[in-house]
C-alpha cells in the first residue's frame, strides 16, 4: 500500500509548530463583544429574583441575558433528554450554573458588570453523594424526562420516571443464582472511581454571530458540529440549514467538548446584542462545565477452583451531576461490558445513572468503561491470588476468542485480546507464577501487575463523506470530523490517497463547516477512522470506478485489466499504456475541467433493545491490555510508576505512529487518574478547580519505560481492516497499576481511586498486620 | 489609565500603550494579534503561554505588560526566519512532538529557554525543566526525543 499503514507526517505540523494553528478563541470578528457569565454560588436553590437593570446601563455593556429573555420561548436542550436550560430559570442545580451573562466591549467591562446583577436565592436541600441520591427521600433534581428528537430507538437503557435515577441499563445471560451455586469460590467487592477532569488545555470557546439573513454562525471548540447544529436549530426554531457550525483546530477534547456547552447561550446573547460575541471560559469555569462521572461498582464473581469464571453480577452507579447530556449512554456503555472480556456463562449486569447537585458530567475518554474495568480487573487478581493461578494465565484461560458470543448476544469479530495480553506481559518481563510472591515490606518495594479491557463504540451511528477529485489530480475530502489532536486530517487523507492511488500531498481534508461538510455523528468514541474513514473510502471508491470506466474506453481495455498507480491509470503489465488524471478528465469533458465527485452516507447498524439490553452492542470492539510496574515507598506511601506497557488491537493501523501517540495519550492520562487526579467538593462547593490544586501529569510523572504496542487483527468492516485506538488503551491502566501495587503489598488492595499516599500507607499498615 | 512602554518584540523595537492590569499574554493576543501564545490555566502552571523574556521562559499570563519595559520579548512567531524554521521547530516536526498543538508553542519556547541555559541537557534535566509545560495529549516521549536530538550536537540558534 502506498499510504495506508505508513507513518505519514502530519498535515497540521507546520501550522502547529509555528503557533499558526487557529483555535476558536483566535477567531476575531469586526465589532466582536466579549461574554462573561454570572454563576450560582449555591448547589441547589430556588431563584427568587434576578435584576440586571443596573448592569445593562453600564458603559460598554451591550447586552445582558437573563431568564427574562427566555420567557415564552423554548429554553431547554440536551442530546438525549432535554433537561438543561440555556441559563437558570427558576432553580440552580449546581455551584457554577449560569444565571446571567453579559456581553461587553471588553472582557474586564463584562466581568465588572457581573457584580451589578442582583440575585436572590432560596437555598434548597441538596444531594451530593450518588448512593444518597438514589434514595426515595433524596431531594429530586428534575421532575421531567423530555426526550430529545435524536433519542435513539435502540438506546439499550430505559429512562426512569422519577427520583434522581435518570436511566437504568440491564442485561443478563444464563442464571447467576445457578452460577453462584455451582461456584467453588465467591468474591464480592466494591470499587470506586472519583470525579476527574478532562483537563483539555484549550478551554471551551465559542464565537457566535447572526447574519442579516437570520442565519446563526458559530465558530466553536466542539467535537460534535452536527449535533450542535441539530440541537441549536431545535432550540431556536430554525431550519438546520440556518445554523452554520464551523470548527477550527480543537485543543484537546477527550469527550468534554461534545454536545452544546457554550453555544446556546452564545447564540442568544449575540442575537440580543446584534453583534458577534466571543465567549472563552477560564480554567475554573472549565472545571464547572464538564467532568468524568464518579462511580461505585459492586461486583460479585463465582469461580471454579481451576480458574473458570462461572458467574458474575455487577451493579454500577454513575454520578452524572446535574444534567444528563449523554450520561445515559455512558451508563449503558459501561454496563454492557462490565463483566469484562471473558467467557462467562452466567452474567447479570446493571448500571444506573444518577443526578446529583454537582456540575454536569460528560463523555470522558473510555465512556464509562474505565470505572467498571477498575473493578473487574482488580478483582481478577484477587481471584488469581486466592486460587494460586498466575494472573496472566487466569486471564488467558477465560478471555474471549474470535467468534465467541458476547453477553449482549452477538458474536465478536477482530478479537486480538489474548495477543495484547501476551505481548504486554512479555514486554514487561512477566515472570509466570512469581509476580504474586510475598515481599518483605520495608523501604521501597516493587510489584508488577496487568489488566485487560473490552469496550464498545457508538452503535448505530452515521458519518457521511464527500470526495472531490479535481482535474489536476488533486482531491479534497469534505468531512465534519474534528481535528482535535488525534490526526484526523492525516489519517483520513491517507485513506482517500490509498483508494485513489494518489500521492498523499495531493489530498487535503477540510475542517468541519456544516454549511459545506456533510453530517457526522461525532468525533468521539474512537469512531472516526472506522466510520468516517469507511465513508471516505467508499466515496473515493466511487471516483475510482469512474476513472476506471473512462480509462477502459480510452485505453480500450477491460476495467479488470486496469490499475490506478501513483496518479496514473494503466493497463496491468503494460506500463506505457497509461493516462494521468488530467488526461482522463480531458477524455470525459473535452478539457481538464470539472470535478469527479463521490459521496457516501455510512450508517452503521445495531443497537440494544431497551428491555432486554441485548442486540448488536457495537460495530467493533476495542480490546487492550496493560502491564505496569510500580515502586512503593512503604514509609511515605508514594508510588513511582517504573514501567507502563499498553497493547491495543488497532485492527489495522492506518498511521502507526499516530496510533502509538494516541495510545500514549491514554496511558499518561490514566496514570494521572490512577495516582492523584480527583475533583474534591465540600457540600457541593468545588475545592480544587484550578491547575494549582488539580495538576494533570507532567513530564516528571512520565515513566522511564513507557511503551505502546499495536496488535493488528483486521476487522472485516473497517477501512483496510482498521478499528480505532483513541481510547482503547485507557481502561486497563488503572487496574494494572492497582494490581502492581497489590502485588507489592502482598495482596492488600486499595479499592478506591486515586491511589493516594494516605490510602497506600493504610494498605501498607494493613499488609504488615496481616503478617506477610 | 494607560502606560507607555518601550520594548522589543521578536527583534523589532516598539513603543506601545498598555493598561496597568494587562498581562503580556493579553497584550500579545489582543493588541499585537500574536495568537500563538495561548491561555491554558491562567495561573502560570500549564506553560502554554510561555514566551522568552531576555532569553528566559516566562508565563506570559502572569507577567504584566508594564514589566517588559526595556526587555527583549520572543514569542513562537519570532522563531522562524521566513521559510527557515528554528531547530527546535524542526525537531518537533521530525519527531512529531505534538498532537492537538495547543501546548506546542509554549513547549517549544520552554525548550528554547532550556537550551539557552543548558545546550546539552540530560534527559533528567529536560524532564525537570519542562515539568511546567503540560501536554494533556501525552506527547512527552516525542518531546523528550526532540530535546535529545537537539542536545546531541544538532545545535540551536542563539
Amino acid at each position: 500500500m502506498s499510504s495506508v499503514g505508513l507513518d505519514v507526517s502530519r498535515a497540521d505540523g507546520p501550522a502547529k509548530i509555528r503557533g499558526a494553528a487557529q483555535y476558536a478563541a483566535d477567531v476575531e470578528l469586526p465589532g466582536m463583544l466579549f461574554v462573561k457569565a454570572l454563576r450560582s454560588a449555591y448547589p441547589h436553590a430556588r431563584i427568587l429574583r434576578v435584576d440586571a437593570s443596573k448592569a445593562e446601563k453600564l458603559p460598554g455593556v451591550a447586552a445582558v441575558l437573563t431568564r427574562d429573555d427566555l420567557k415564552g420561548k423554548n429554553a431547554f436542550f440536551g442530546p438525549v433528554v432535554k433537561d438543561q436550560p440555556v441559563l437558570a430559570i427558576d432553580r440552580v442545580r449546581y455551584v457554577g450554573e449560569v444565571i446571567a451573562a453579559v456581553a461587553a466591549e471588553a472582557r474586564d467591562i463584562a466581568e465588572e458588570a457581573l457584580d451589578s446583577i442582583e440575585v436572590d436565592y432560596e437555598p434548597l436541600p441538596a444531594v451530593y453523594d450518588l448512593l444518597e441520591a438514589m434514595k426515595p427521600e433524596a431531594p429530586a433534581l428534575h421532575a421531567n424526562r423530555i426526550k430529545a428528537q435524536s433519542f435513539p430507538a435502540k438506546s439499550g437503557f430505559r429512562l426512569q420516571d422519577e427520583g434522581n435515577v435518570l436511566s437504568r441499563y440491564h442485561v443478563e445471560d444464563g442464571d447467576v443464582a445457578v452460577g453462584f451455586s455451582e461456584s467453588d469460590e465467591i468474591f464480592e467487592d466494591v470499587y470506586t472511581s472519583p470525579k476527574i477532569q478532562h483537563a483539555h488545555i484549550e478551554p471551551h470557546a465559542t464565537v457566535a454571530y447572526w447574519e442579516p439573513s437570520g442565519k446563526l454562525v458559530l465558530y466553536t471548540s466542539t467535537q460534535t458540529p452536527s449535533s450542535i447544529r441539530t440541537q441549536l436549530a431545535d432550540l431556536l426554531g430554525l431550519p438546520q440549514s440556518m445554523v452554520r457550525v464551523i470548527v477550527p483546530f480543537v485543543g484537546g477534547g477527550y469527550g468534554a467538548k461534545t454536545h452544546p456547552r457554550l453555544e446556546p447561550l452564545a447564540a442568544l446573547i449575540a442575537r440580543k446584542a446584534h453583534r458577534p460575541v466571543q465567549w472563552v471560559l477560564t480554567r475554573e469555569e472549565v472545571f464547572l462545565t464538564a467532568h468524568c462521572q464518579a462511580a461505585v461498582v459492586k461486583i460479585k464473581t463465582g469461580v471454579k477452583r481451576d480458574g473458570t469464571i462461572v458467574a458474575r453480577q455487577v451493579e454500577a452507579v454513575y454520578d452524572i451531576g446535574a444534567y444528563a447530556l449523554t450520561s445515559t449512554n455512558t451508563g449503558r456503555n459501561g454496563g454492557e461490558v462490565s463483566g469484562g472480556p471473558y467467557r462467562i456463562k452466567h452474567q447479570d449486569l446493571t448500571t444506573y445513572c444518577v443526578y446529583t447537585n454537582t456540575p454536569p458530567t460528560g463523555p470522558y475518554r473510555g465512556f464509562g468503561v474505565p470505572q467498571v474495568c477498575w473493578a473487574y480487573e482488580s478483582q481478577m487478581d484477587d481471584i488469581a491470588r486466592r486460587l494460586g493461578i498466575d494472573p496472566l494465565d487466569l486471564r488467558l484461560k477465560n478471555l474471549v476468542h474470535e467468534g465467541d458470543p458476547f453477553v449482549t448476544g452477538h458474536n465478536l469479530v477482530s478479537v486480538g485480546i489474548s495477543d495484547c495480553a501476551r505481548r504486554a506481559a512479555e514486554a514487561i518481563g512477566w515472570q509466570r507464577g512469581a509476580e504474586q510472591c510475598p515481599r518483605a515490606l520495608s523501604g521501597k518495594v516493587r510489584g508488577k501487575g496487568m489488566a485487560v479491557m473490552i469496550k464498545t463504540t457508538m452503535t448505530p451511528s452515521n458519518s457521511s463523506a464527500l470526495v472531490r477529485l479535481n482535474a489536476d489530480g488533486s482531491a479534497v475530502l469534505l468531512t465534519s470530523s474534528v481535528e482535535m489532536g488525534q490526526g484526523t486530517l492525516t489519517s483520513l487523507a491517507q485513506i482517500v490517497a490509498e483508494e485513489l492511488a494518489l500521492p498523499i500531498d495531493r489530498v487535503s481534508v477540510t475542517f468541519p463547516d456544516t454549511d459545506v461538510t456533510p453530517f457526522d455523528q461525532s468525533t468521539s468514541s474512537s469512531r472516526t477512522v472506522f466510520t468516517m474513514g469507511g465513508a471516505a473510502r467508499q466515496a473515493a471508491h466511487q471516483i475510482r470506478q469512474q476513472l476506471l470506466e473512462i480509462g477502459a474506453g480510452v485505453l480500450e481495455a477491460n476495467v479488470e485489466d486496469l490499475q490506478l498507480i501513483n496518479g496514473f491509470l494503466e493497463v496491468k503489465g503494460v506500463p506505457d499504456k497509461r493516462r494521468n488524471i488530467p488526461q482522463l478528465f480531458q477524455a470525459r469533458y473535452g478539457a481538464a475541467v470539472g470535478n469527479m465527485v463521490g459521496s457516501f452516507d455510512n450508517q452503521t447498524s445495531g443497537g440494544l433493545d431497551p428491555t432486554t439490553g441485548k442486540g448488536k452492542g457495537s460495530v467493533f470492539y476495542f480490546l487492550s491490555a496493560c502491564a505496569a510496574e510500580v515502586e512503593v515507598d512503604t514509609d511515605t506511601g508514594k508510588i513511582t510508576v517504573q514501567q507502563v506497557i499498553s497493547a491495543v488491537d488497532a485492527g489495522k493501523a492506518i498511521n502507526p505512529r499516530q496510533c502509538h501517540m494516541q495510545n500514549e495519550g491514554s496511558m499518561i492520562m490514566s496514570l494521572g487518574s490512577s495516582l492523584f487526579e480527583e475533583m474534591v467538593f465540600d457540600n457541593g462547593q468545588p475545592i480544587n478547580s484550578t491547575f494549582l490544586e488539580y495538576m494533570p501529569p507532567s513530564m516528571e510523572d512520565h515513566p522511564k519505560k513507557f511503551q505502546s504496542l499495536l496488535v493488528e487483527t483486521p476487522h472485516p468492516e473497517g477501512p483496510y481492516g482498521a478499528k480505532g485506538v483513541g481510547e482503547a488503551g485507557l481502561g486497563p491502566i488503572e487496574p494494572a497499576i492497582g494490581n502492581a501495587l497489590a502485588n507489592a503489598l502482598n495482596g492488600i488492595r486499595v479499592k478506591d481511586l486515586p491511589l493516594r499516599p494516605d490510602r497506600v500507607l493504610e494498605a501498607v499498615q494493613s499488609a504488615k498486620e496481616h503478617g506477610a | 489609565m494607560k502606560i507607555e512602554i518601550r520594548t522589543t518584540v521578536n527583534g523589532r523595537e516598539m513603543e506601545a500603550v498598555v493598561k496597568p492590569n494587562q498581562t503580556v499574554l493579553e497584550w500579545l493576543r489582543d493588541d499585537l494579534h500574536l495568537r500563538g501564545s495561548v491561555e491554558g490555566c491562567g495561573v502560570g502552571v500549564c506553560g502554554s503561554c510561555t514566551v522568552l523574556v531576555d532569553g528566559r521562559p516566562v508565563s506570559s499570563c502572569l507577567m504584566l505588560a508594564t514589566n517588559i519595559e526595556g526587555k527583549q520579548l520572543t514569542t513562537i512567531e519570532g522563531l522562524a526566519t521566513g521559510d527557515e524554521l528554528d531547530p527546535v521547530q524542526q525537531a518537533f516536526l521530525d519527531h512529531q512532538a505534538f498532537q492537538c498543538g495547543y501546548c506546542t508553542p509554549g513547549m517549544i519556547m520552554a525548550i528554547k529557554g532550556l537550551l539557552n541555559s543548558n545546550p546539552r541537557p540530560t534527559e533528567e534535566e529536560a524532564r525537570d525543566y519542562l515539568s511546567g509545560n503540560i501536554c494533556r495529549c501525552g506527547t512527552y516521549s516525542e518531546v523528550l526525543a526532540a530535546v535529545k536530538s537537539l542536545s546531541e550536537g544538532n545545535g540551536t540558534k542563539q
